[in-house]
């Protein structure tokens, strides 16, 4: 090692206490100690579980330690992470190695779970170390002693880095980070990152425009082993969601072999049903496995983490509510049950199986219907070549700039110019207007456009000295309790009569259900007796009963993904020898090639398939079920415009069906025609009803910018004349304030977020530049049957589909046999 | 301002339904509309919240015109005149008693309309409390559960949800009908909507900038 540092004292006093552990410092680490104490800022990149905390924590304890100078009394190392859950046992972790290592710093968390008393003994006077959520760090700065707290501050880091910069979360770091860094000019800022596909970005995006700055990247690497679950016989016509179920006598004895194991599903519902499938394939497991997700009551949850991490559970059923978090050392298997829809998730899941550095990950992953190995080879080819998803920064969102400036209003006030420059540092409002900048200034003070004569708007004014700043307590409070970039649902909790409450479950669900009927939480059959006061009281019942599905559980398909998908398909006609999953399958695709058509990589399948129903084309982009959404409602629109059809659509991750009982015309020339990548926009935007989507998007961005408050101070009274639905608010400002920026906000995020439209344009160009494969089928195909099936899913109870899908496949049946 | 019309009859007497939210009574020269929740954005905003603030005085031309339409002598607000506090938007409501010096306008309490009483004194508004009765007609703001008697309320802010094939919704203020009761959908643009199914004994209106639509209620 070159570097100068390990002649340093406080570099040899740590590392004693690695040996005393029995470690020796990774390179990373090492690299890292090195460039902190040389005054760079930076990101580091190291898979879980290789001690990245320990790379930049120590970095400040060496620095410290041969520089005592440098640092004052006070909050020194402020530490950012994106999970409450988290920061407990990482401020843990810290202290106990500050106290071996025998210094005297503090390090203490300040989330909504903190204890009263100590936030109050921490305004006094605050611990060298700070862990904190994004939310807790905007509030530290609406406070007015913000300048005192934040004196002698050398370092903040940004943990978790890849989880935040996708999200407005992350937009609400870029302004912390912007706003500290331009009162402290020697402030060292670092980040803390899995990989993902857009690194030099993301520290683009955390360290705008710093030029004392460094990436260093793990050489370690996570092994990774996948193992699929194959079904005793290929079924020639899968049908989602209904093999996984066949399946759980393969993975109960998994469970039972391995210590302690994590199923992940995709939805809630998934999660409810899996954990009732093995309490009846098993039912020894009653009381060793648990059923963990968002609606889960959060102590229930908590209950459910400590036994985890004690052993004591067996298993444990969860959605991506486990995805992060703290190590639970017994874990030594992970189970995935169906599509994971990305790469990174997949590894990060897989993750959380072996968690010591060289321990290999093992992941099962458990198909809910056959076509899904094909994503396992997909996957596996991901992961061996690593090719990992980008996260996307956000750009623009005046929702969380509005609510940002309100906050430093609220902490002591600023001069609009200086505010300006610090806003338009940060990659998020690199590229705002001038104009853009003044709407905001105008939405805070003056509430936007308005008549001249109303002079009750109050919120953020000007004091003598040109200082904008916020008066009203009553207004302060309501910021106060509402700041963050976290829109939940309108959600009810579910109590028992008898008192007990058991969690959260979504308006929207309850509001379809009568009195008596009975549906599945957290792992319980209830009854509903009634809904009172945003409560949903209920009773223990047996037998059979609804799962809620709950609303936005569907993840989308990433691209990465779907590129391996198409290149496996194209496989699969003649798999090698090491693709075990495609070898497995190859009757099914025989079978898809002799009735219609396997595609290549440069082919586009589309089929068209007639039954005593009517008529069906089938589309196969595998882009992922949010993108086939809009290609189906955009090419039934320009097949409508050729001549009058009514068209209902219906699609999966792999591709999307058009139905009418009408005939379809459509030779294979108006074929091409129709997937055409001129106009692609104009016919989208014609195609779907923006403004609606918009409304929607508008939810997150009405409740972000204080349009709508979410959260009331309890005592106070009168706070129903307040509650105005998103829904109301977008209509009166589409009516009498068209040029709100925050309207704009909300239609632009639709044409980036739903439409994708960068994305929706490649698959185009793709689709142009492919040739198209038009068959005419008579049944249904294995590619075809799944979207078929899902389509009925959306309108029929599970045991009338199961029925109709069984009479769909005797046809079938019958028709073949009719042909021989 | 497009004004469509549905004829009914309501204890035997004409009522005019529009889809500008409000119903004509042609015998008695009344135009009867309920929630026009004044000075709700005005209330919106002086707790920091920035509503655009024309809403009140677009409700309230809207108002005007249907007076001159009909020729109205009498209105009739069946309650939540107001929203909340005395404000700038409300005292609008004093020009446009001004404006209609002749009319006779009749309120009925609603629950929002705590500190109206004082402004009604002065601007001359007739308030009534619990209800207000014509031709054995009851007009008060909750939709009463007695049936044996004839009344026109307000207070839920009804709507409808008209699903369009395939895939979109429509929520539409509406009017519920039946032999008893008539319940008038909110009058102010800037209300939210109850789009809770009514039983069948309902006939239902919904109401569209274009057109007043009667849908069956299945």
């Amino acid at each position: 090692m070159s570097q100068k540092i390990i002649h340093s004292e406080g570099f040899k006093i740590v590392n004693r206490y690695f040996e005393s552990l029995g470690n020796t410092p990774f390179g990373f680490q090492v690299r890292t100690w090195d460039r902190y104490m040389l005054g760079y800022s930076g990101m580091v990149i190291a898979p879980t579980g290789f001690g990245k905390t320990f790379s930049v924590f120590m970095a400040v304890l060496i620095d410290y330690m041969n520089h005592p100078e440098r640092y004052q009394k006070g909050l020194k190392l402020l530490w950012v992470t994106p999970l409450r859950s988290l920061a407990k046992d990482l401020a843990k972790a810290m202290q106990t190695a500050i106290d071996d290592i025998g210094l005297d710093w503090v390090v203490q968390v300040r989330n909504g779970d903190t204890d009263p008393k100590i936030r109050v003994q921490q305004t006094k006077a605050m611990p060298d170390i700070l862990l904190v959520t994004p939310e807790s760090l905007h509030l530290l700065l609406a406070q007015k002693q913000r300048d005192k707290y934040f004196k002698n501050i050398r370092c903040i880091t940004v943990d978790e880095w890849h989880e935040l910069i996708g999200n407005k979360r992350g937009v609400m770091v870029e302004l912390a980070l912007s706003y500290l860094k331009h009162q402290h000019k020697n402030l060292q800022i670092w980040g803390i990152t899995a990989t993902i596909g857009n690194l030099d970005q993301a520290m683009d995006v955390l360290l705008p425009g710093e030029k004392k700055s460094v990436q260093i990247v793990a050489k370690e690497k996570k092994k990774i082993a996948i193992k699929s679950i194959y079904p005793d016989k290929v079924e020639l016509l899968p049908w989602a969601g209904h093999l996984g179920g066949n399946l759980v006598n393969q993975v109960v004895p998994i469970i039972l072999e391995s210590k302690s194991t994590i199923l992940f599903t995709n939805t809630r519902s998934q999660s409810e049903l899996w954990y009732q499938l093995l309490l009846q394939a098993h039912p020894d497991f009653a009381g060793q496995i648990a059923l963990h997700h968002s609606s889960v009551d959060a102590h229930i949850r908590e209950w459910i983490e400590d036994n985890l991490s004690s052993g004591k559970l067996k298993a444990v059923v969860s959605t991506s509510s486990l995805d992060l978090g703290v190590d639970f050392k017994p874990v030594d298997t992970v189970i995935q049950i169906g599509s994971s829809k990305g790469v990174a998730r997949f590894m990060q899941r897989a993750g959380r199986s072996g968690h010591s550095p060289f321990e290999t990950s093992i992941i099962y992953f458990v198909p809910t219907h056959s076509l899904e190995l094909i994503e396992v080879a997909a996957l596996k080819e991901a992961v061996k070549t690593q090719t990992i998803e980008n996260r996307d920064p956000m750009v623009q969102s005046f929702d969380v700039l509005v609510q940002f400036m309100v906050t430093i209003a609220l902490g002591g006030g600023f001069q609009s110019t200086e505010l300006h420059q610090i806003v338009a540092r940060t990659h998020a409002f690199n590229y705002m207007e001038d104009e853009e900048w003044q709407w905001c200034m105008y939405f805070i003070t003056a509430g936007g456009k308005i008549g001249k004569r109303y002079e009750e708007f109050h919120k953020v004014v000007q004091d003598s000295d040109g200082n904008w700043i916020i008066k009203n307590r009553r207004i302060a409070l309501l910021h106060r309790l509402n700041i963050g970039a976290i829109v939940g649902d309108a959600m009810m909790r579910v109590k028992f009569l008898s008192g007990g409450y058991i969690g959260m479950i979504e308006e929207y669900f309850i509001s379809k259900l009568k009195k008596g009927e009975r549906f599945n939480l957290a792992g319980r059959i209830l009854e509903l007796v009634m809904v009172k006061d945003m409560t949903v009281f209920v009773k223990n019942s047996s037998g059979k009963a609804i799962t809620p599905s709950w609303l936005g559980g569907r993840l989308p398909l990433s691209s990465n993904l779907s590129h391996f998908l198409r290149k496996k398909l194209a496989e699969a006609i003649a798999p090698s020898n090491a693709e075990k999953e495609l070898r497995f399958l190859s009757p099914l695709i025989q079978k898809q090639q002799s009735l219609s058509a396997v595609p290549n990589e440069s082919e586009f399948l589309v089929e068209h398939i007639k039954t005593n129903e009517g008529n069906h084309l089938f589309f196969y982009p595998l882009e992922g079920r949010l993108i086939h959404e809009v290609m189906a409602a955009l090419i039934a629109y320009r097949i409508s415009k050729r001549y009058p059809i009514s068209i209902s659509m219906a699609m999966n991750d792999y591709g999307f069906e058009l139905y009418s009982d009408q005939e379809i015309h459509l030779d294979q020339t108006q074929l091409t025609e129709i997937l055409s990548r001129e106009n692609l926009m104009q016919d989208v935007i014609s195609s779907i009803n923006s403004a609606e989507m918009a409304s929607r998007k508008f939810r997150d961005i009405a409740v972000i910018s204080g349009l709508v408050v979410q959260n009331y101070p309890g005592t106070q009274q009168n706070n129903k004349s307040l509650q105005a639905s998103s829904g109301i608010i977008f209509r009166v400002l589409m009516d009498h304030d068209p040029d709100n920026l925050l309207l704009k906000q909300a239609f632009t995020e639709v044409f980036n977020q739903q439409l994708e439209e960068y994305r929706l344009i490649k698959a185009f160009e793709r689709i142009n530049n492919s040739q198209i494969i038009y068959t005419f089928v008579e049944e249904y195909t294995p590619l075809s049957f799944p979207i078929k099936v899902d389509s009925l899913r959306q309108s029929l109870s599970s045991e009338a589909l199961i029925e109709r899908i069984q009479r769909m496949e005797h046809a079938n049946k019958s028709k073949r046999g009719r042909r021989k | 301002m497009n004004i469509q019309e549905q004829h009914i009859t309501f204890n035997k007497q004409k009522l005019i339904l529009n889809n500008q939210r409000t119903i004509f009574w042609p015998k008695q020269n009344t135009l009867i509309l309920s929630d026009l929740h004044l000075g709700k954005a005005a209330h919106f905003r002086k707790n920091g919240i920035p509503i655009p603030s024309d809403i009140s005085s677009l409700d309230l031309q809207r108002l005007a015109s249907l007076i001159d339409y009909y020729r109205a002598e009498n209105i009739l607000v069946v309650g939540d005149l107001i929203h909340a506090g005395i404000n700038q938007e409300v005292l609008l409501l004093e020009e446009f008693k001004q404006n209609h010096a002749s009319l006779n306008f009749h309120l009925v309490i609603g629950n929002h309309d705590r500190q109206v009483e004082k402004l009604a004194k002065q601007i001359n508004i007739i308030y009534h409390h619990d209800k207000f009765e014509m031709e054995q007609i009851h007009f008060v703001h909750e939709p009463a559960i007695d049936r044996s008697v004839f009344t026109i309320s307000g207070h839920i802010h009804p709507g409808v949800s008209i699903k369009l094939p395939p895939n979109k919704h429509l929520r539409l203020p509406c009017f519920w009908v039946s032999a008893q009761q008539i319940i008038l959908p909110a009058f102010s643009k800037f209300t939210g909507l109850d789009s809770r199914k009514m039983s069948e004994e309902y006939d239902c209106y919904a109401l569209h900038e274009e057109i007043i639509l009667p849908l069956k209620n299945s």
